[in-house]
């Protein structure tokens, strides 16, 4: 169309976009640098919305406000609106000075943009410097610098009832093989042998499945590697990995993409389905003393040449680089990464989270022992799909995951669908 | 479905009187038996969800956990409720929500019935241009707007607060109604104006005295509507704000979603809540309703 | 539309069609030009402003986070190679066929059934109408609820014996945009059974009782007399659906975000996952520009002609 246009007025034409590009570009996409010191509350942005877990975070809350030093007011975002709103919020000019979120290449790719604010003094305090090198390793970016607290992790695994299992007269299974036997023997039953919670918003739950089948067939390495791009989805390992899915897919409950994991919960509570691969927070979703019936059992080992690798997630702080006050967040950081807030934190929830801190008691029960247990023995650790990738790359591997539970016959072309979106963000 | 078209009322009298015959007078019978079978089961059908959820609302989530969500209900609890209303934050998020809606529709209706009177009034070069831009904004799908707003709303320090969520719901709002508004002032007899201005009133009058009031109707009505719309958005709350103790009802109906997800007793109590206003608006103001949503089709 | 076609306006101070082409500016009441521009500037602000940004943004690679790309029409080109914009174009074609064309049939149907002011109509209109002022958020909830897995249209239908037409609703993917269309058609049908209603009202009773002496079915009363007069509230009810069509977003949303695996996927679902899941803002920027483009096509190829017609 410019082309017909005699050269000034083109000239003009073109000047004027630029322009125009230049001054839109200059408002929409600049970040103004905040920084500076400011009085007021540290306002703490939390994406723990379940009943337990945010009465649990605001106890904390008080206690910190009772020290009479800086305050702090919480603010609770539901989970889901939390997560697509985290971007904004980091990048405002007058962000929120303090977030729930996760460590490891999540919070990495945060920091690589210059958004997340330096704790490097914080983790030579007297609490932090005490944690563990692993937990040092997982807070610190690929450069070095700390960005994030670490105060909880819980752990995957998949969970049942006792006194059901007693009922029906099964045991938990070591091997692929006798967990396969368990379900079939459920599903003479009439039990739906797994559940999953797999649908409503919660379609990242499939992942679990991925992430342990795939350390379970090619280790937890290649697993990392897969998800930094280092592999290819379409690869014959991963295929591999659906090779297994498919053996264990008919036990799957009907449900699986239809319900969310607390509905899903629900479901195991009553006793329409025998066990689900779940981590440690479901216990938000069962009612007082629903817990007492609760045991786990790892993720069976299929090939006993891979290291046995557990999911262990772990939940913490870190700081928006824009903050105002600093030293008010600092402040609240370095309380929260004490043994004294992690206890009141698992004293308020459902208790089934471990704290990170040496000398903090968790909550003491059995199950929560045999969790410490279960990470403690376990030969490496990994986070979960979203945080050892990027908030990103989750969406791809729902889609991917649960077109796959819908129609299994077209995995070859999930799977070449999956590497292309994975492309497109890796590609960034 | 009926096609017929009925006798309008004023012929209704002689009709039947006319209707002497036994025979017409059975068909009539039948027609309405008919008519309210029909009516009633479309009704119904319109009416269980919402019947559903009220059921919902009032029992325990033990019930519902154990008989399943379409069971009959087994309980009464008004647990659901309290448990939204506090915990929840709704009875917050309810307060909130007026503070937005009440000064959004008052000035929304104030800017559109301006603009849509000097435009509607006044031979403006471009008016018609004009109107379809404005129009045109109403138009653009919101999602354009949302990361563009949000940075705009932190630019002038407005972001986090309630205000930006009443500029920007009046601004996107503006162009549909002074499209509405437009049609019904244009509508108003141009020698009522004429003779304002034969007594030396000035558009600023004419507007305010004459062509103001003329519109009430359509003011009124567009107001009972602009209410629902307002309290109802959901999208732009979300955008401009991020503390939860400013958040509107839908945002914490969303909230309360995502915090109690499996417990089906308290998000029905709270999808109560928050339809509960706009149900009363638009039972107090029906008649207004009805006329609003016609505004733009009826002279 | 209708009404933009009658009553001249009054001009604001010679006849207009004089000096309609040069100068006019200069003759108008200031009052006048401030009444126009103070809305205008508002609505310049919050919206075509950010619009403007909006546009610009569909032609750059940007996070929300490093610096923006600029990228020209690549993002445009890509959607030709995307799968997923192709199913959500048709989706959205089939959305708007769907929902317009049945909203729009079951609207003037409930209108001709309950226009008739007689004993109980009232309570008939309200019913249908109720939803209307439901916010989509409520709505949607009311609509997982009813689509349960042990939800009350599974119970009913196992209750009734079609056992085997029992399903997850919303995952299942050759059920998911229907199941998304039902709550939407529920929401719209009162709003443009009301519409229809004031239409039927309009129409003078005397076109009806000269039809019925010539001899005409009820059917060609309706097709001849009724139809023709609804012209001008056919277009106001294209526009309202066609806007509504674009905001089903938020019921699309909040039931299926567009899964599974996008087959409940519309151009507005894709818009918001790709900028704001997938944080590819500049091509979410250019899927909502198509958007756009597509919904002002529609409106403003009507009224252009609305226009016409007027002058």
């Amino acid at each position: 169309m410019a082309t017909s246009l005699p050269s000034r007025r083109r000239f003009l034409t073109g000047a004027g976009a630029a322009g125009l590009s230049a001054m839109l570009s200059g408002c929409v996409t600049s970040v103004r640098s905040g920084g500076g010191t400011a009085g007021g509350a540290v306002t703490l942005q939390s994406n723990l919305s379940s009943p337990q877990a945010k009465s649990a975070l605001q106890t904390v809350v008080d206690a910190f406000n009772s020290r009479g030093g800086s305050r702090v007011s919480l603010n609770t975002i539901a989970s889901e609106t939390f997560r697509t709103q985290l971007p904004t919020y980091l990048t405002s000019a007058n962000p929120p000075d303090l977030y729930t979120w996760y460590p490891g290449s999540v919070a990495d790719a945060y920091a690589k943009r210059d958004l997340l604010l330096d704790l490097d003094d914080l983790w030579k305090g007297p609490d932090l410097s005490r944690y563990s090198a692993a937990l040092k390793r997982l807070c610190s970016t690929r450069s070095g610098t700390k960005v994030f607290v670490p105060t909880t992790y819980y752990w995957w695994a998949f969970f049942y009832r006792k006194s059901q299992f007693e009922k029906w007269g099964v045991s938990p299974p070591e091997t692929w093989d006798e967990f396969l036997d368990l379900c079939d023997k459920l599903k003479g039953k009439k039990v739906e042998p797994i559940g999953m919670g797999a649908g409503g918003n919660t379609a990242w739950i499939s992942s679990s499945w991925f992430d342990y089948l795939n350390i379970r067939i090619n280790g937890p390495q290649y697993h990392r590697d897969l998800l930094a791009g280092r592999h290819r989805f379409d690869d014959p390992e991963v295929r591999r990995v659906f090779d297994r899915w498919d053996e264990a897919r008919p036990f799957l409950d009907s449900k699986s993409t239809a319900l969310p994991f607390q509905d899903a919960t629900t479901e195991l509570l009553q006793g329409r389905t025998g066990m689900m691969l779940i981590g440690t927070f479901f216990a938000d979703a069962v009612p007082k003393g629903g817990l007492d019936d609760i045991d786990f059992f790892r993720f069976p080992a299929i090939d006993p040449e891979v290291p046995m690798a557990e999911e262990a997630p772990t939940d913490g702080y870190f700081a928006s680089a824009r903050s105002r006050r600093t030293r008010q967040t600092k402040e609240l950081l370095g309380y929260l990464a004490t043994a004294e807030a992690q206890e009141l934190y698992l004293k308020g929830s459902s208790g089934t989270a471990l704290p990170t801190h040496p000398d903090a008691k968790d909550s003491g029960t059995a199950l929560v022992k045999k969790g410490r247990a279960l990470i403690e023995g376990a030969d490496e650790v990994t986070q979960f799909f979203n945080r050892d990738s990027s908030d990103e790359l989750a969406p791809t591997a729902d889609t991917a995951l649960i077109r796959y539970l819908a129609e299994p016959e077209k995995i070859g072309s999930i799977l070449t669908t999956w590497q292309r979106d994975a492309e497109k963000i890796w590609g960034k | 479905m009926r096609t017929t078209t009925p006798p309008a009322p004023t012929t209704q009298a002689t009709q039947a009187t006319q209707a002497t015959n036994s025979r017409a007078l059975h068909r009539r019978r039948a027609a309405t038996v008919g008519f309210h079978a029909g009516a009633g089961l479309l009704s119904v059908l319109w009416l269980i969800p919402i019947a559903l959820v009220l059921v919902t609302a009032v029992r325990s989530f033990d019930d519902i956990a154990a008989n399943g969500l379409g069971a009959l209900p087994h309980s009464f609890t008004l647990d659901g409720f309290s448990q939204a209303w506090t915990d929840g934050g709704q009875q917050r998020a309810l307060v909130n929500s007026l503070l937005v809606t009440v000064p959004t529709v008052l000035l929304s209706l104030l800017l559109a019935s301006m603009a849509a009177f000097a435009l509607s009034r006044y031979d403006l070069p471009g008016r018609r241009t004009l109107l379809l831009v404005m129009l045109g904004g109403n138009l653009l799908p919101p999602q354009i707007l949302l990361i563009p707003v949000s940075k705009m709303a932190e630019l002038f320090a407005l972001h986090d607060t309630l205000w930006a969520l009443i500029g920007v719901q009046v601004g996107f709002g503006i162009g549909f109604f002074v499209f509405v508004l437009h049609g019904f002032m244009r509508a108003i007899p141009a020698e009522v104006q004429q003779a304002a201005v034969i007594d030396g009133a000035g558009p600023a009058q004419i507007y305010w005295r004459i062509v103001l009031p003329l519109s009430r109707p359509a003011l009124a009505a567009l107001g009972a509507l602009s209410f629902t719309w307002i309290f109802n958005d959901l999208l732009w709350a979300i955008t401009v704000l991020r503390t939860e103790t400013r958040m509107p009802i839908t945002a914490s109906l969303l909230g309360l979603q995502g915090q109690y997800v499996s417990q089906w007793n308290v998000i029905a109590a709270g999808s109560v809540i928050a339809a509960a206003p706009t149900v009363l608006v638009f039972l107090r103001f029906q008649r207004h309703f009805v006329a609003g949503l016609n505004l733009g089709a009826v002279k | 539309m209708a009404v933009l076609e009658e009553a001249p306006p009054v001009p604001a101070s010679r006849p207009p069609r004089t000096r309609r082409r040069r100068g006019a500016a200069t003759r108008v009441h200031p009052v006048v030009v401030t009444f126009v521009l103070l809305p205008l500037l508002i609505e310049g602000f919050w919206v075509f402003w950010p619009a403007l940004q909006g546009f610009y943004l569909s032609v750059t690679d940007w996070d929300g986070i490093s610096a923006a790309q600029f990228v020209g029409l690549d993002n445009f080109r890509e959607m030709f190679g995307d799968q997923v914009f192709r199913d959500a174009a048709v989706n959205t074609a089939l959305w708007l066929l769907l929902f317009g064309g049945l909203s729009a049939l079951l609207g003037l149907g409930a209108a001709l059934l309950l226009q008739q002011e007689r004993r109980g109509v009232g309570f008939y209109r309200a019913a249908l109408f109720l939803p209307v002022v439901f916010s989509l958020v409520a709505t949607a909830l009311v609509w997982q609820a009813m689509y349960q897995p042990d939800g009350l249209i599974n119970n009913v239908l196992e209750g009734v014996g079609l056992d085997g037409l029992t399903r997850s609703w919303l995952a299942d993917r050759d059920t998911a945009l229907y199941a998304v269309l039902v709550p939407a058609l529920w929401r719209q049908v009162g709003y443009v059974m009301v519409l229809y209603l004031a239409g039927l009202k309009g129409i003078d009773p005397m076109l009806h009782e000269a039809a019925k002496v010539d001899g005409a079915t009820p059917w060609q009363r309706f097709r001849h007399v009724t139809l023709p007069q609804l012209r001008s509230v056919n277009a106001v009810v294209l526009s309202v659906i066609v806007i509504d069509s674009l905001r089903s977003f938020d019921v699309v949303w909040a039931l299926t975000q567009g899964g599974p695996y996008h087959s409940s996927e519309l151009l507005s679902t894709y818009m918001y996952s790709t900028a704001f899941e997938s944080l590819r803002l500049g091509y979410g920027s250019a899927l909502s520009v198509v958007i756009f483009v597509l919904a002002f096509g529609v409106i403003a190829s009507y009224l252009v002609r609305a226009f016409r017609e007027a002058d």
